[in-house]
């Protein structure tokens, strides 16, 4: 009979590891024991076909990911009779906790199943399925650790808790209508409304037009049906920003254009996250959506696949309850303080969300926000031996920690510009140290001198006596892509230079360890009025064009007279008119130019519109102009801006000079990299930055490198946008540290 | 961000950046003449003289321009002096005047300057007894300098204000209209014209602070400061980081000119981020607040006053917004850095 110690190392718990080894011992005929510790399964097994039960062991269950295996032999062991799961202990942290699974088949034929002892039962989850990075309150995951602590298995669950056999055997979320949490539906100030079932009551309400907050995994929804978006808008004071839908996925061939199929498997896999799709009539649903796509999603707990077996309504738009830049409301009496007067009615449970968790949002394959399912995210990188972490930028950011060979990088956390969200960044960087039970001895954070992340960077420093490593932003994003020497294009709407002016369109050759060459960028240009032309796109297009037509076409939109003379003066003088390269600032500006958009209403408003005309139009050729400014290759931004300001007075449509200026700023940008690989010799491209969520601008930039043989790489792992900046950060830092520079 | 070899003007912006640049010019071991010195870098220091608390404080003014609508270079330079005496709540005695002045600046300009600076005295009373005058050749300074120094007297025991010495529950007092100087005197330097004529606070405060003390009687102002350079934001950063204490401010309550206002949002300046020549912030025992606002209101130069916030346990300073949310007031870094994607 042969035997051994088997030593599993990576994420194996909250993912049944130990019920699936009791199976294969099971089916092996294996005797032994199994014990989780933390971020390894230690296995003792005796039997004759001990060989083809490790071979099984090997591939693990579905959401675990093994990083490594070995088999010792175990000598003076005597194998006990039968084969037992042992309690977890606490021990080596590098596994880290698994995200947060949507429902799974057979838990969705349980709810709906009449003769199943968990039909209609909102809370339903397994081994497979349900709760985990936001109800966990530490390591190793058991249901004493987690939010479900309050919820005493009942003997029936208990039972099926304890049967090999089960499905449901050593899931620590198992819970029933008998024991488990508890919906309850209140009124908007708080008062509970007795009787009825929650969930039919709430589907009749939003049904009949009432905007609901509604508790789900990681935070609150704020749902309501189509016919109600306009007065959910009007409450939120978002009149124009898109909103997150939920339906069946029969529902949705009425609206998107059909999915790929790895859309489909994305969509109805474990993460379920929101997918921007294209409408099927750009024009269509605008109260949704005034671009050409929405943002879709299926239903992913319990309560959804319940609420849409009750509601008529084909969809339900599913936003996050929260103040514009906050973060996500996760309580129940914060919901009733701060959204009162929003929503009509609350739908809620008692299960404590622990760790906040927004809607992860894919686009094209590629994440835009990077959360529920997606994070905690897990990357095997070896930087030696020492703790790092990153403490993100300051918009859409997120934080990084690395430990013994993994990064792991933490949900979206938001913009970190308020009292809220600085706290949540704080709360979230104490989760992942203390899942990882690590102590950083580098923080690596932003250039930027102001940034909100930076100070809590200098702070946290103190505390743990590290060493702080600025990185700049651009070359973060890059250093996120690849550690390899490449020709980075970093497209974005702000960053902070080396040179203290406003980076965003850079090309940057180099590698993390080597640093970062700026062999090229996009024009330096004016932001009339700092930030202040951000807000109004229109300030920035005359920062790009200080000309008398300009100064016409605004005073045509209304500008007072006041207005526009001290927008010249300010500009002429050079007076608050920061310097800045940025890619997104050029977008705004011909967003503004063509009449798209003069007020931004949310982040990323004007580009966003921008692409959704562009998207029925056709470009037309334009020309490309690139300069050399002291050794560095300078795209003309504003001869790009002319010749649209010109074809528009040609009477050409918006739509195609929208898709002119993207695609020719695109096609320049890809240019201006191949001068930089043309001086530096380096063969490869990569790109990041949130310009590249922008499809037409992506793939322009791409095909164009391609057509000149240069490949260009991307990480689909990270957003393109700022949620990528925490990992880039702690790469650079830790390729300097183990190189012995910091 | 690299530390700077060479002294740039950011280093002169009130800002962060300037903080680093005074840790070099604070570096004296002889800095304390038995009271607060250089060491506390508030308003002014003291000593002590035949028993009475004497007050010491310095200043150089250079202003572009001169003259400008509310006031001139002279009105700033007595003022700024007297002011920093009475935010430490102590009586302007006397000053001195050094000027450093441009070959070629025109003698008529010195008189206007000189009665101008009489005038702001005779408000409070104050005397300049002595001073001292360089000319330099063209082109080395642009203009004219002026240097005052003041003595003032603490008049009565525990009537000395320092400005770290914020405490929890106290509530944040400002005695008017926030921005006035820096909007009008950028206004008018660069001739941005803006409809309304835009008009400095300039003014010398002792007769209001004065009033505000009597009104509320010993130890209750617990601290005060003038928001000079980097406005009220670095201001009010200062006091609530030196006494390790958080200072909640309400938006609505910030009184801030309609004028003011929109000339800050068409050249995108935040006023509570530039400065004021004739204002001060203190925090004030809560069961003297009221007291102290109806004598602050009851001054010609307090009459828009009010109570913006209060004091509470913790770090920094944050703004309670119209609208609901919060948002942190930062001390201005010198330049305006866009942050916004
Ligand atoms: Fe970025
Ligand atoms: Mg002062
Ligand atoms: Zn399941
Ligand atoms: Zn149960």
């Amino acid at each position: 009979m042969k035997s051994g110690k088997i030593i599993l190392r990576g994420i194996v718990q909250g993912v049944g590891f130990r019920p699936f080894v009791y199976a294969q011992a099971q089916r092996f005929g294996i005797k032994g024991t199994v014990i989780n510790h933390g971020s390894e399964v230690e296995i003792d097994a005796a039997g004759e076909e001990f060989d083809a039960f490790c071979r099984e062991i090997r591939k693990g269950p579905k959401m675990s990911v093994i990083d490594s295996v070995s088999v010792e032999p175990l000598h003076d062991w005597n194998p006990p009779a039968d084969f037992t799961i042992l309690k977890s202990q606490d021990g080596a942290r590098t596994g880290f906790v698994p995200a947060d699974i949507a429902t799974c088949e057979h838990c969705l034929h349980d709810i709906m199943d009449p003769n199943s002892r968990y039909f209609g039962y909102w809370a339903t989850s397994c081994t497979d399925c349900g709760p985990r990075y936001s109800i966990i309150k530490s390591v190793p995951y058991d249901r004493e650790r987690t939010s479900m602590d309050e919820f005493p298995a009942c003997p029936d669950c208990l039972k099926d808790y304890e049967n090999p056999g089960n499905r449901r055997h050593h899931a620590q979320t198992i819970t029933c209508r008998e024991c488990g949490p508890k919906l309850s539906l209140l009124k908007g100030t708080g008062e509970n409304i007795e009787g009825a079932d929650p969930i039919s009551a709430a589907a009749e309400l939003l049904d009949a037009g009432n905007i609901v907050a509604v508790r789900g995994v990681g935070g609150f929804h704020i749902c309501c049906v189509e016919k109600t978006a306009e007065r959910l808008k009007q409450n939120l004071g978002r009149p124009n920003q898109s909103l997150a839908v939920m339906m069946k996925p029969e529902t949705m061939r009425d609206f998107v254009v059909e999915p790929t199929k790895e859309e489909w498997d994305l969509l109805k896999g474990p993460v379920h996250p929101i997918m921007i799709l294209d409408k099927i009539d750009p024009e269509s649903h605008r109260a949704l959506s005034q671009l050409h796509n929405l943002g879709v999603m299926l239903p992913y707990t319990g309560l959804h696949h319940l609420l849409f077996a009750k509601l008529k309504s084909p969809l339900l738009i599913m936003t996050s309850a929260n103040a514009p830049g906050t973060p996500m409301i996760t309580e129940t009496k914060i919901i009733i303080e701060k959204m009162g007067r929003v929503v009509d009615y609350i739908l809620t449970h008692d299960r404590e969300i622990v760790n906040r968790c927004d809607d992860s949002v894919v686009r094209d394959g590629y994440l835009i926000r990077m959360s529920r399912g997606f994070a905690p995210l897990r990357t095997r990188m070896d930087l030696g031996d020492r703790q790092i972490l990153g403490v993100g930028p300051e918009l859409n950011a997120n934080a990084t920690i690395y430990k013994g060979g993994f990064l792991i990088t933490s949900p979206h956390i938001g913009n970190i510009r308020n009292p809220p969200t600085v706290a949540y960044l704080e709360e979230t960087i104490e989760k992942l140290t203390s899942l990882t039970g690590s102590m950083p001895k580098i923080i690596a954070h932003d250039l930027h001198p102001q940034f909100l992340s930076t100070r809590v960077a200098q702070e946290l420093a103190e505390r743990y006596g590290a060493t702080l490593c600025p990185v700049q932003h651009h070359c973060a994003h890059i250093a996120s892509v690849t550690t390899e020497e490449v020709v980075g294009i970093a497209i974005d709407g702000v960053g902070y230079g080396e040179d203290a002016t406003i980076w965003g369109g850079e090309i940057l050759a180099g590698s993390p360890g080597n640093g970062y060459m700026r062999t090229g960028h996009l024009e330096p240009v004016l932001m009339p009025g700092g930030d202040l032309a951000t807000k109004f796109p229109e300030r920035m297009l005359y920062g790009i064009l200080p000309t008398k037509d300009t100064l016409s076409l605004l005073q045509n939109r209304g500008w007072n007279d006041t207005a526009l003379r001290i927008l010249a003066q300010q500009t002429e003088k050079r007076f608050n008119t920061p310097v800045t390269t940025s890619t997104g600032r050029v977008l705004d500006a011909a967003a503004a130019l063509l009449g798209i958009c003069r007020e931004r209403t949310y982040d990323g408003e004007p580009s966003m519109m921008l692409e959704a005309y562009a998207a029925r139009g056709v470009a037309q050729p334009m020309e490309i102009s690139i300069e050399s400014r002291e050794g560095r290759d300078v795209l003309l931004t504003s001869s790009i801006l002319r010749e649209g300001m010109e074809m528009l007075s040609d009477g050409i449509s918006v739509e195609d000079i929208a898709a002119s200026i993207q695609t020719t700023l695109a096609k320049g940008i890809a240019d201006t990299a191949l001068a930089g690989i043309e001086k530096t010799g380096i063969h490869t491209a990569a790109l990041s930055g949130g310009v590249a969520i922008n499809r037409s601008i992506r793939e322009t930039i791409i095909e164009t490198l391609k057509e000149a043989g240069v490949a260009c790489l991307t990480n689909p792992r990270y957003p393109f946008g700022d949620g990528c900046i925490s990992c880039g950060q702690v790469v650079t830092a830790g390729i300097l540290a183990k190189e012995g520079r910091i | 961000m690299k530390k700077d070899t060479e002294v740039n003007m950011m280093h002169g912006a009130g800002g962060e950046v300037m903080g680093e640049l005074l840790q070099t010019l604070t570096a004296f071991k002889n800095n304390n003449a038995g009271g607060i010195g250089l060491e506390s870098l508030d308003d002014g220091s003291t000593f002590t003289i035949g028993g009475k608390t004497t007050v010491l404080t310095t200043d150089s003014h250079v202003v572009k321009p001169i003259f400008f609508p509310g006031g001139d270079i002279g009105r700033v330079a007595v003022s700024g002096t007297i002011n920093d005496l009475a935010v430490m709540g102590a009586r302007p005695i006397a000053l001195t005047c050094a000027m450093v002045i441009e070959e070629g600046f025109p003698i008529t300009d010195l008189e206007k300057i000189v009665a101008s600076m009489d005038e702001a005295l005779g408000e409070v009373g104050a005397a300049v007894i002595t001073g001292d005058t360089k000319v330099v050749e063209k082109g080395s300074l642009d203009g004219i300098v002026i240097n005052t120094a003041g003595v003032g007297v603490i008049e009565e025991e525990g009537f000395l204000i320092r400005d770290k010495n914020l405490s929890v529950g106290d509530k944040i007092i400002v005695s008017g209209t926030l921005g006035d100087h820096g909007l009008a005197i950028v206004s008018f330097r660069e001739g941005f014209d803006l409809g309304d004529q835009l008009k400095s606070d300039v003014a010398p405060l002792w007769t209001m602070i004065e009033a505000a003390m009597k009104a509320a009687g010993t130890n209750n102002i617990h601290a005060m400061k003038d928001p000079t350079r980097g406005g009220f934001a670095a201001c009010i950063n200062e006091m609530a980081r030196k006494a390790g204490v958080k200072v909640v401010v309400s938006e609505e309550k910030v009184p801030i000119r309609e004028s003011v206002a929109s000339a800050g949002s068409l050249l995108g300046i935040d006023p509570l981020q530039v400065a004021n020549e004739g204002k001060c912030v203190m925090g004030v025992a809560p069961e003297a607040a009221d007291r102290v606002l109806a004598a602050l209101k009851n001054h010609p130069y307090g009459k828009n006053a009010a109570i913006i916030g209060e004091v509470i346990e913790g770090s920094g300073v944050v703004m309670q917004t119209r609208i609901g949310g919060e948002r942190f007031i930062e001390p201005p870094l010198g330049d305006p850095v866009p942050r916004v994607c």
